[in-house]
């Protein structure tokens, strides 16, 4: 499946900005099962500087600079990216065996799960999660049917509901609120695995939904994305699940951004210099092509 | 334990010295007397000086050195949560002693470690061959906090991740001396050590001179030439980077910025642009191209590293990448100070160094190994169980280690299922016992275990380590390494040297030091505060001065007293030093309430407390007298009043209060360097005095003076004695305010504080090759020239306020021009959906 992404996202200030530094995680990159075919990224004001690269998990960054006053910045994505998944691998390992296995890894490479083990800036290892995620984990249970099963009881037991949550919310506080969007659920989802000693990480991107004819509209849709990547062992890998939709991450799932929480893929980091607030519109269209 | 060997005559004398020693010796070793109860070698002659002094005399010594240290020794606070809970560190007197041989074996063991930690640093940032070799398991490091992501890959710029490093340390009941934990992040300790060094050396001169202590100065200037040679500028300064005064070691920082002739910066002062860092300062951005890191590295760039960081420098990792800045230590340097980095650095020694540690650490399991944790479930009781990383132990045990028998069950039990489910958060050590150092207890001496932590300094392609170090002492015998986290007293410690030791200073000598007029690049930040202190002291001046009048006025009871005394209160109401609800009542309480009360921005308590706090971020730039002042000032507008509130009590505190601010005006006018820092206090003085001399005129200088405004006019300024000198006869209009506002000749005038303003301004430096006026110095000058050309007879309280505007406008021209400020936002990203 090819798709045309378009994202444009504005950020309005209530005084002039003088200068700004930012970060930029917006540009999608080619990775397993995922080809970026085209990649466009724009910036208004033109930014004195702009640099690209990878960061440390690989994904892609740009930093940019900009010294003309302004009271908007304006970034706009345009990307074409084909997506065909391979089908996940039916049986996976009892999870006492991936913890191990991930314990006891030699890979330092970014998508070892030696990464992906521990609390982060914004997933805190939380006991109240921990004992809610260990009933899904009976003694011996395959790695991926005790994640799938996690995934489902968030799905069904947490109320999805924009406004209860903000970007900084922590897992504690939307757990026991038992609301909240996909970036609440999913990190809710990894604090548990994590606490388990199960190697899970943060994905952003974004979802292709509506069309399933008679089908409900899936959440996410017209916005960025967020869901979860659990190691299976070393034989089946890294498997997308989202919690936010109770489904595994398919050929409908667009990978932006890999990390071990929010913080590692914002979109936007920065610092300016300014004074008074700012307002954030965010526009997000995902369209099939082929 | 036997007692003191009486066939060795020469320790006779000191038999008093040790009468308590031994019944409180613990069985384990001492540094001072061995198995058999006689005195080592090397504390001999420390201790027949000890004693030929006679106990009273050792008293009186040691308190000199306490008094040393409390007078300069503001520096020598453990601060902790907030600005305000500094603790003293007190001064254990009695020096740990090590003799030249054992020295070499320690040194030779700490650099060996240096080594090591830097081969393990280069290693793990960059091609990471001991975690695919399996020397290292990938859990330890991508678990470890300070493994920073964004400096993978990055070769330190300058060569070396480390470049400062600190080495606690312990003796066993063997006699080894074992590691018990490596600072590499950003090691304190070395200003604390040459504070007690300082301290004692002058308390004692006798003594350190008789037993040939190694000096250590010799290391710290070693330190300074390396880190000044890693500027290929010539303009550039090495900068010391704080995290700022909240930090509990803030003080050594300003303390080593000081001693080394480093630029004391915090993040905000720094900018980064495409071809490197810079200093924000009064004449513009200076470059920087090294600093000395005592901020934690994760908050150092809030781009990159943790976005919620206030104290950083955004860009930082981004120059660093571009090779533009060295920093001591690199950003991640703090990866090998974690306790699982111990068990794994036995066997590394021999794969990267080619041989074995020569100074063990203390034998440390990481949890995530199976075989480990198995054998640590087992041992549980003995060991002590700690977090691998950083942090608190979880099952509110709210300790980062803790000794496996000392769990009550419901925490064991806690603890044991934690450490099952993810081991790899833990690791499990040998319980260490300390050795004893003696410590003086009123006449005598007394065992009491230490940790003794060792500074070491690249220079060159090798390693320098300082003779002596920072000795943590308990309060009580439990000599446990595990009961002692933090330390109750320090002490200092003295390398005894087989040769001669020259006498050696970094204070400057005659024919050392390159003469120089500049103190180099003043900050922008810390001219603000400068400027901004100078105000408050300014305003505090004005209130006790307004209080003092309105004093003398409620002896005389007459209508005409009242009525000034009324003007006084509103003026004090006004300016927010008593609040509006107490206009009404005595004016002794109106007094009070100036002096006394705390949550008024006018009153004394704000003002000294705001000054102080200005003072604080600039602590480098004070000599210990001014910061004294400060203290003084703050001390007593904050002591109760004991005799009660009476009108002569007041006027006695006010006077004291008064006497202060003189003196400290006086140490700045006279001892401080009339270089660009003190030109920003002096603005910030006369600006304030200029304003508050306008508002007296307003109030006390129209209406004629049938009630002797005028007269109170001249008191506020400070200007009676010149008028009868003048004038012989009672207070006219024109003449008084001739005098207050226009004479250029009066210190107190408002023409005088624009002269003196007009003249700091020039003398500032100019941003650029611009020739023409800076927007402060128009206003300035234009502001001058109508004062100047100005007659009494035309001054009413329009003009006035349109002074008074005009200086507003210049303190905001002035902070422009000079101080930035950088607002920051936190460009919170709206909830994904």
């Amino acid at each position: 499946m090819i798709y045309d992404v378009r994202q444009a996202t504005i950020y309005h200030y209530a005084s002039p900005v003088a200068h700004a530094h930012h970060v930029l995680r917006l540009t999608p990159i080619d990775r397993t099962g995922q080809r970026v075919h085209a990649a466009v990224l724009d910036i208004d004001p033109l930014p004195v500087e702009r640099r690209e690269g990878l960061d440390f998990f690989g994904n892609r960054i740009t930093w940019v600079v900009l010294e003309e006053p302004h009271d908007t910045l304006t970034v706009r994505v345009a990307a074409r990216i084909a997506v065909e998944r391979a089908p996940t691998v039916a049986a996976t390992p009892p999870w006492e065996e991936v913890r191990a296995a991930a314990f006891a890894s030699a890979d330092l490479a970014p998508n070892s799960p030696a990464h992906f083990l521990f609390s982060s800036r914004q997933v805190s290892l939380d006991p109240e999660i921990r004992d809610y995620a260990s009933s899904s984990f009976a003694p011996g249970r395959a790695v991926l049917d005790g994640a799938v099963d996690l995934m489902n009881r968030i799905k069904a037991e947490f109320t999805y509901e924009v406004g209860a949550t903000t970007a900084s919310t922590t897992p504690p506080m939307s757990f026991a609120l038992r609301r909240g969007v996909c970036q609440d659920f999913s990190h809710v989802m990894i604090s548990g695995m994590r606490a388990l000693g199960l190697p899970a990480a943060y994905v952003s991107g974004y979802l292709r939904t509506g069309h399933l004819p008679g089908a409900a509209q899936l959440e996410g849709a017209d916005a960025m994305h967020a869901w979860v990547q659990v190691w299976c062992g070393d034989e089946a890998g890294w498997v997308g699940l989202d919690p936010t939709n109770g489904i595994l991450a398919g050929d409908d799932h667009l990978v932006l951004a890999i990390g071990r929480d929010y913080a590692d893929v914002a979109p936007l980091d920065g610092v300016i210099v300014a004074s008074g607030g700012q307002r954030l519109e965010v526009s997000v269209q995902v369209v099939p092509v082929s | 334990m036997a007692l003191l060997d009486s066939a060795s005559p020469e320790d006779g004398n000191i038999t008093p010295l040790l009468s308590g020693y031994y019944c409180a010796l613990p069985r384990n070793f001492d540094e001072m007397v061995d198995r058999e109860g006689r005195v080592r070698a090397h504390w001999r002659q420390f201790l027949q000086m000890l004693a030929a002094l006679g106990p009273d005399e050792v008293n009186r010594h040691f308190a000199a050195a306490d008094r040393h240290l409390r007078d300069s020794g503001v520096f020598y606070r453990v601060y902790e949560e907030s600005a305000g809970a500094a603790r003293p560190w007190p001064l254990s007197h009695v020096p740990l002693i090590i003799d030249a041989a054992e020295w070499r074996q320690l040194k030779a063991g700490l650099v060996q470690r240096a080594e090591l930690l830097e081969a393990i640093l280069a290693d793990l940032y960059g091609p990471a061959e001991l975690v695919r070799d399996g020397r290292f398991p990938a859990a330890v490091v991508a678990g470890n906090p300070e493994f920073l992501r964004p400096l993978v890959g990055v070769a330190p710029p300058g060569g070396s991740h480390l470049r400062v490093y600190a080495v606690d340390v312990g003796r066993s009941p063997d006699g080894r001396w074992w590691v018990l934990g490596d600072c590499t992040q950003a090691p304190s300790g070395a200003g604390f050590a040459l504070e007690n060094r300082l301290a004692l050396s002058r308390a004692v001169p006798d003594i350190y001179r008789a037993l040939r202590v190694e000096r250590v100065a010799p290391f710290f200037q070693a330190f300074q030439m390396e880190l000044s040679s890693l500027n290929r500028r010539d303009d550039s300064r090495v900068c010391m980077l704080t995290p700022g005064p909240l930090n509990e070691t803030y003080f050594e920082h300003a303390y080593l910025a000081r001693y080394l002739g480093f630029l004391l910066v915090e993040g905000e002062d720094l900018t980064v642009r495409h071809d490197g860092v810079f200093v924000r300062t009064v004449a513009g951005l200076k470059r920087a191209e090294v600093l000395v890191r005592r901020l934690d590295a994760d908050f150092a760039d809030p781009l990159e590293l943790s976005a919620r960081s206030r104290l950083g420098v955004p860009g930082l990792v981004q120059a660093i990448r571009d090779g533009h800045v060295v920093l001591a230590n690199a950003l991640g340097s703090g990866l090998v100070e974690a306790r699982a980095m111990l068990s794994f650095l036995p066997a590394l020694a021999p794969a990267l160094l080619g041989s074995e540690l020569k100074l063990p650490n203390v034998a440390t399991w990481w949890l995530g190994d199976p075989a480990a944790r198995a054998m640590a479930l087992e041992r549980l009781d003995e060991l002590v169980i700690a977090t691998a990383f950083a942090g608190e132990l979880p099952a509110h045990i709210q300790r980062r280690s803790v000794l496996g028998r000392d769990l009550d069950l419901p925490a064991r039990a806690a603890l044991i299922a934690e450490i099952e489910r993810r081991g790899v958060d833990f690791v499990a050590q040998e319980a260490v016992t300390l050795s004893t150092t003696p410590v003086w207890d009123n006449g005598s001496l007394v065992p009491r275990p230490f940790i003794l932590r060792l500074m070491l300094a690249r220079v060159g392609d090798g390693w320098q380590v300082m003779p002596g170090g920072f000795v943590r002492v308990a309060d009580h015998a439990d000599a446990r390494a595990v009961s002692l986290q933090g330390g109750d007293r320090t002490a200092d410690a003295w390398v005894l040297s087989d040769k001669p030791v020259p006498e050696f200073t970094l204070l400057p000598t005659a024919d050392r030091i390159a003469i120089t007029r500049s103190t180099g690049p003043l900050p922008s930040r810390a001219a603000a505060n400068l400027y901004w202190l100078a105000r408050y002291i300014e305003r505090a001046e004005v209130t006790l001065r307004l209080t003092r009048a309105l004093i003398n006025r409620t002896t005389d009871n007459d209508d005409a007293a009242a009525l000034v005394a009324g003007r006084i209160v509103s003026l004090l109401g006004a300016w927010e030093c008593v609040p509006q609800a107490m206009l009404n009542v005595k004016p002794a309480l109106v007094a009070a309430a100036a002096l006394q009360q705390r949550d008024l921005p006018g009153a004394l308590p704000n003002l000294a407390g705001a000054a102080q706090l200005a003072a604080s971020v600039i602590r480098d730039r004070f000599s210990p007298d001014a910061w004294h002042a400060l203290t003084e000032l703050s001390d007593l507008v904050n002591a109760p009043f004991e005799q009660g509130l009476s009108e002569s009590a007041i006027f006695e505190r006010v006077n004291g209060a008064l006497r202060i601010v003189a003196s400290f005006a006086g140490l700045v006018q006279e001892n401080m360097v009339q270089v660009v820092s003190w030109r920003f206090l002096q603005i910030g003085r006369r600006l304030e005095r200029g304003l508050a001399t306008c508002r007296f005129v307003r109030r006390f200088g129209f209406d004629g003076d049938p009630h002797g405004m005028l007269d109170c006019l001249l008191e506020l300024a400070d200007s009676q004695i010149t008028y009868r000198l003048r004038y012989v006869m009672v207070a006219a209009r024109d003449p008084v305010i001739d005098l207050v506002a226009l004479d250029p000749n009066n210190p107190r005038s408002i023409v005088y504080q624009l002269a003196r303003i007009e003249a700091h301004l020039a003398a500032l430096p100019k941003r650029g090759d611009d020739s023409r006026l800076s927007p402060p110095e128009q206003i300035a000058t234009a502001l001058a020239s109508r004062m100047r050309t100005a007659e009494a007879s035309e001054i009413d309280k329009a003009f006035l306020i349109e002074v008074e505007t005009a200086l507003m406008k210049l303190s905001d021209a002035v902070a422009a021009a000079y101080f930035t400020t950088r607002e920051r936002s936190d460009d919170a990203w709206a909830p994904l959906e």
